[in-house]
């Protein structure tokens, strides 16, 4: 539901404070990651003498924004009270797409570029037709699909290997400066202006209650495959700038997608029960993750028990985070 | 027909889909209904049977259980450096991974009932959790009785036969009769379907919801930890990843068998013919050589194709 929609029917409460409480999730994720930044920060000053500069700065944004991208297609799929595990898959098959066909020069990696997020919309397309026209649950659907995306990922390259073009490689990840922010600038952007569309209200209207927006008129059908299709395409992406980090391709590295989204989808406070949340709250939730392993790493944390941190961190970010934004709404 | 119910069609189903893509086996591939063959693949489909039991019970109560992988793998490696291939050690052994396997589930409930956590999140971290303490504390699957294998009594127990029959279907028909007759007669079983169906009803007619709640994900735990033992008795030593198929293998068994994926319907039954169907086919698909990508596509086309014809959702 949009901010404010109920604010002048509420009994008590200022305007600021309904805001507050319909946006807890995205604000503690907001806050979790400037702590995150200072938390990265302390540790790196302690080990290496100096605040981390550019250069960190850099490998912190790029080694994200496969991620970012993949977390916030997830967004929409978990808004609409569903759920998206061929995430990994799509990456795995636009890794490898573009791996293979990119050739030598930007012209024909933009092009390629351009066909392999169809092909990401395509497959978003598939999951949407089965979960919405199919009335099949979304999470099966999804590990099936999955299981299809993998193995067309492994037809199309069998073993690691293939090129990306350096110059593609400047534009999607330039290792000399943060310069990928932009793009999660324009993502970011783009989320505003989705969610203030018709097409972001009736998101939201349906991940609360589909029968009742259904019968208010919500074209649940187009919606929730719309919703899909920019996830497909949105994993696609993530492909394409972790073939572009990686500067060659592999088939299996985006498997880990599938599920590092989905923690940074419930990290950023987006609700896997629908229509609670926001995408700026995923690519919060992405960088999170990522800080994570850096501040694992810089602590000397022996590496071997790196998922075991990681597993901790998540329950008590997820127990905090619901116990602030519970004690929140009650105040109110 | 129409005088079965839709969970009784359900199950009949899931066994109709075994039968059928063991036919089309047969038809492909002369001889994939000898005896031998069909035994063998029912034993590999035996082991996603125990970890589909644990499965199947958080699912009928609307819950997930994403930490199967690494609890199978660890209660596998538990048996191994426990035990150190010797039979004197092996029910201390035994003991040792069925209880971390339960209390790492009852962990799970812990969270998920008393935490309010959401399932999927909540094993999602604990399968981390366990993975990371499992690497660590082995020092990456180094250490010197890492490399142990299992008790010769349960290898033994893994490939022996009785009556013709292998022990290892043995054990998962009594675990079947068990299972789905505590799911089918008994007040465990309705208090199950009841919280699978409706949380609050449940509460109010006096079923403590948490206590269950983490009963079963106790029970599915400890599941998972049976398949590991299992799987190592029957491989002989562990390894790390041992139990990476084991996760959407067994969701996928769940589903096929006619169990409603949030909660209050399906019975063991169809789960357990849900999980010889998986394992026909990836048979048939390896006995037509098929290479590894061709797999991975139709065992996901089939499942959707089982889904499309009989796993739909009610008509609004």
């Amino acid at each position: 539901m949009p901010p404010d929609a109920t604010a002048a029917a509420l009994p008590r409460g200022s305007r600021l404070g309904h805001t507050i409480a319909q946006n807890i999730g995205l604000i503690l994720a907001c806050a979790i990651l400037i702590l995150a930044v200072f938390g990265f920060a302390l540790i790196y000053g302690i080990e290496q003498h100096r605040l981390p500069g550019n250069f960190e700065l850099t490998s912190a944004v790029n080694s994200a924004i496969p991620l970012v991208f993949a977390a916030v297609g997830q967004s929409f799929v978990v808004l609409t009270r569903g759920i998206d595990l061929s995430v990994g898959g799509v990456v795995d098959l636009a890794n490898a797409m573009a791996a293979v066909t990119m050739g030598k020069t930007l012209g024909s990696a933009l092009g390629w570029s351009a066909i392999i997020l169809m092909t990401g919309a395509a497959c978003g397309l598939v999951n949407g037709l089965l979960v919405a026209l199919g009335r099949l649950p979304p999470i099966v659907v999804t590990l099936a699909t999955l299981s299809i995306f993998q193995g067309l990922a492994i037809r199309v390259l069998p073993e690691p290997g293939g090129a990306i073009p350096p110059a593609y490689t400047n534009l999607l990840v330039n290792p000399n400066g943060p310069w990928a922010l932009v793009y999660i600038l324009v993502l970011g952007l783009g989320w505003a202006a989705f969610r203030r569309s018709r097409m972001g209200v009736d998101l939201y209207a349906i991940g609360n209650d589909e029968a009742s927006a259904s019968a208010l008129g919500v074209n649940v059908l187009r919606t929730k495959i719309i919703a899909y299709v920019l996830d497909g395409t949105l994993g696609a992406a993530a492909g394409l700038f972790l073939a572009a980090s990686a500067t060659a391709g592999d088939a299996t590295t985006g498997n880990s997608y599938t599920l590092s989204s989905i923690v940074a989808v419930v990290l950023g406070g987006i609700s896997l029960f629908g229509g609670r949340g926001s995408a700026i709250g995923a690519i919060a939730g992405a960088f999170i993750t990522t800080l994570i392993v850096n501040i694992l790493f810089f602590g000397h944390v022996n590496p071997l028990y790196q998922s075991f941190y990681e597993g901790v961190f998540l329950i008590i970010a997820v127990v905090l985070g619901g116990a602030i934004g519970g004690a929140i709404r009650r105040r109110r | 027909m129409s005088a079965l119910s839709v969970d009784t069609r359900r199950i009949l189903y899931a066994i109709a889909a075994a039968i059928a893509l063991f036919l089309i086996g047969e038809a492909a591939h002369p001889g994939f209904l000898s005896g031998g063959s069909v035994s063998s693949i029912l034993v590999i489909a035996s082991f996603v049977g125990l970890v589909a039991a644990g499965q199947c019970f958080v699912i009928l109560i609307g819950g997930i259980d994403l930490s199967v992988p690494w609890v199978l793998n660890a209660a596998a490696i538990l048996l191994t450096t426990t035990s150190l291939g010797k039979n004197a050690a092996a029910p201390e052994a035994i003991v040792v991974a069925l209880g971390m396997g339960l209390l790492v589930g009852a962990a799970n409930g812990i969270g998920v009932a008393f935490l309010g956590i959401p399932a999927v999140v909540m094993t999602l971290a604990m399968n981390g959790i366990v993975e990371g303490l499992t690497l660590g504390l082995t020092g990456g699957f180094t250490c010197s009785s890492c490399s142990s294998y299992a008790p010769p009594a349960i290898q033994t127990l893994a490939h022996g036969t009785l009556l013709g029959i292998p022990d290892a279907l043995w054990l998962w028909a009594v675990i079947t009769a068990l299972v789905s007759g505590a799911l089918a007669v008994t007040r465990f079983g309705r208090a199950t379907y009841a919280l699978g169906t409706n949380p609050l009803a449940a509460t109010l007619a006096g079923i403590d919801a948490r206590r269950m709640t983490i009963l079963l994900y106790a029970l599915c735990g400890g599941f998972a930890a049976l398949g590991g033992v299992m799987l190592v008795g029957f491989g002989g030593q562990a390894s790390l990843g041992l139990g990476d198929p084991y996760l959407f293998t067994s969701i996928a068994a769940v589903v096929i068998g006619g169990v409603n994926i949030l909660g209050g319907r399906g019975n063991y039954l169809g789960v357990a013919a849900g999980a010889v169907s998986l394992t026909v086919l990836v048979s048939v698909l390896l006995a037509l050589s098929m290479p590894d990508y061709v797999r991975s596509i139709a065992y996901g086309v089939v499942i959707l194709a089982l889904l499309l014809a009989y796993g739909r959702e009610k008509e609004r």
